[in-house]
């Protein structure tokens, strides 16, 4: 789940289905949590969605490419644009929603 | 025949089950405390930043090896399977000779986990102002497995086991000397015991609950100061309790410090996620809310300077063995069964060799969280194995079985009278603690297991060790002077009278009633 910079173009961007990106960072505690539902939401959308994860201090780049104010932060993209993003812990009912909007 | 076929195809099975899977195999220079960052670190990307200087135009992360320097600045992602300065062994992959200091070295657990590291090649230095020691001395108790004088230990130790300890004495509140010693050391990993861990001796008096508050608190408080100017890279294994978090009556369950993102909140027809908010403490005694306060004093550390920490909500730890303090009786580690310092294994294993009621408080409905010595050591080289990453802050509950009070009185008193001939009544006496008697309780420990802990010693082999231990005669005279001390006459109130007995009754005459303490791994 876990993708460098380098790969973003080919893995995020030019992705045929839609993808659920969380930006994320070992130190953000609401992150650490919510690794175990984004296994349930990979599981349960199988080919529907993509879910990437992306670690900003790693791929510091990011935080000012697409203006990162707080972490974590969901995002949803399809055919390579950013359709729509959450700020902040989610349950799992807010990110099946986001994602139904766009499957 | 067949049978045999089925019965080596189970050992199959057993073996493939057992198969040591190695826990910190893909953690990275990120997690290393060897590593030092050179690039351009924007940790806190949507708030504070933390920058050193840039030196790849490209804005990438560069780490220098403060143990291989010669190899100048590269990516930070060499695995510690990949690594030479990290070894393979049974607790995963181990920093080789890694520098750990010891804060209460002197202590029960600082001294176990001294020989334990030692023996493991670690460097191992510590300090230690016998405060134990001299708290002890001050009640008028004793520790009833002798213990020899430091001096003393650190030689043994070297003959023994041929581990040479840096060993200093020290207050953790001198912060002065307190720097120094971390100049000289530069420790890779800093394990906190350097605290005053009684309850009751919190609520002996106003100056017991100042002095323990001001040891625990100030003490963690100048530590983290220091850590930040001087070893910010060190993993720091700070010791909470279980006992922080209180027993909610709802029955919600403990979690590992904060929060799953499942965990919702609702309010006013609307709903939000909890992941990741630390959840509510609620503390026991003065002692409790020392600990809670240094909880929230690493946690914020961690978010301001990037300093990394396990924080380890631990179990009552019973027990007097591992392979290192059993070598040699002058490397035995104390241990205490007095009102204050004794927890509650310790005291009904002695009162149950001499032949006394053993004493529960209140009506020993109380469940609580329980580690033997020998799993917490166990434990502990594992969180020094796996460290965080710069900025993590991680909590872990550290128990390997949940027990109420009342039961763990009926397995001591079976295992004295089954395998020693010892024959003791159990007493109710009037709690003199504040605290709910009948609760619910659920605990999540699931940090540890995914390090590849799991519990080797039940609570009947490790009591068995004990009766073995306490009941040579030496010992069992030592019990005999001081046990008078069992019984509490601190009470929360602030009251001082012994409490009275409400009921006697002999082991196995009484039927197990109400909750039952729930473990989830």
């Amino acid at each position: 789940m876990d993708i460098s910079t380098s790969e973003f173009s080919k893995e995020v961007l030019e992705s045929k289905t839609p993808v659920l990106v969380e930006f994320w960072a070992s130190w953000c505690l609401p992150c650490q949590t919510a690794n175990s539902l984004l296994e349930e939401i990979k599981k349960e959308y199988k080919k529907k969605i993509k879910v990437i994860k992306i670690n900003l201090d790693k791929n510091p780049t990011f935080s000012s490419k697409y203006n990162v104010k707080g972490l974590p932060t969901f995002m949803i993209f399809k055919k390579g644009k950013e359709k729509e993003r959450k700020i902040g812990a989610q349950s799992k009912d807010n990110l099946c929603q986001m994602i139904e909007k766009f499957i | 025949m067949a049978k045999q076929i089925k019965k080596t195809r189970k050992k199959v099975k057993k073996m493939k089950r057992t198969t040591f899977v190695c826990h910190n195999k893909n953690k990275t220079c990120w997690n290393c405390p060897a590593a030092i960052f050179k690039g351009n670190v924007d940790f806190r990307a949507c708030g504070q930043e933390k920058k050193v200087e840039s030196l790849r135009e490209d804005g990438q992360i560069v780490i220098e090896c403060s143990r291989r320097p010669k190899l100048g600045h590269y990516e930070p992602n060499i695995t510690f399977e990949q690594c030479p300065e990290w070894e393979k062994t049974k607790y995963g992959y181990l920093l080789k000779n890694m520098r750990v200091m010891i804060l209460g070295i002197d202590g029960y657990l600082g001294w176990t986990l001294a020989l334990k590291l030692g023996k493991l090649g670690f460097q191992v230095s510590g300090i230690d102002n016998y405060t134990r020691r001299d708290s002890v001395m001050e009640r008028c108790a004793h520790t009833i497995v002798p213990i020899a004088r430091m001096t003393k230990r650190l030689k043994t130790a070297r003959k023994v086991l041929g581990i040479d300890i840096n060993f200093r004495k020290m207050d953790i509140c001198d912060i002065e000397n307190l720097k120094i010693f971390l100049e000289e050391e530069k420790p890779e990993a800093i394990v906190h015991y350097a605290e005053i861990p009684s309850a009751p001796y919190s609520m002996i008096d106003v100056d017991h609950a100042i002095q323990v508050q001001k040891n625990n608190v100030i003490g963690t408080l100048g530590l983290l100061w220091t850590m930040k100017d001087i070893v910010p890279n060190a993993s720091l294994i700070k010791l909470g309790t279980l006992g922080e978090y209180g027993a909610p009556l709802t029955g919600r369950p403990l979690f590992e410090g904060m929060f799953p993102a499942d965990a919702i909140l609702k309010w006013d027809n609307r709903e939000w996620s909890l992941g990741g908010e630390l959840t509510p403490r609620d503390p026991v005694s003065l002692y409790h809310v020392s600990k809670v306060q240094d909880t929230f004093n690493v946690y914020e550390a961690c978010k301001y300077w990037w300093l990394r920490s396990y924080d380890v909500m631990q179990g009552v730890i019973y027990g007097v063995h591992t392979q290192e303090v059993s070598a040699n009786p002058k490397l035995r580690t104390r241990l205490d069964i007095d009102e204050w310092f004794g927890t509650v294994v310790n005291r009904f294993v002695a009162q149950v060799i001499l032949g006394l009621p053993l004493t529960i408080y209140g009506s020993g409905s109380q469940i609580r969280g329980m580690i033997a010595l020998e799993d917490a050591m166990e434990c502990m080289v594992r969180l020094i194995a796996s460290p965080p990453e710069p900025g993590q802050y991680a909590v872990v509950n550290q128990i390997s079985g949940l027990h109420k009070i009342s039961e763990l009185a009926e397995t001591i008193a079976e295992v004295g009278r089954k395998k020693f001939g010892l024959k003791a009544k159990i007493q109710r006496l009037e709690n003199p603690r504040v605290e709910t008697e009948e609760h619910p309780f659920e605990v999540v420990s699931r940090n540890l297991p995914q390090l590849g802990f799991k519990p080797k010693v039940s609570l009947e082999k490790e009591i068995t060790r004990m009766f073995k231990l306490l009941t040579k005669r030496e010992i069992k005279e030592r019990i005999k002077a001081k046990a008078q001390l069992v019984w509490p006459k601190t009470r929360w109130s602030g009251e001082k009278r012994k409490s009275e007995v409400l009921e006697i009754y002999k082991p196995g005459t009484k039927k197990v009633k109400g909750y039952k303490g729930k473990l989830d791994i």
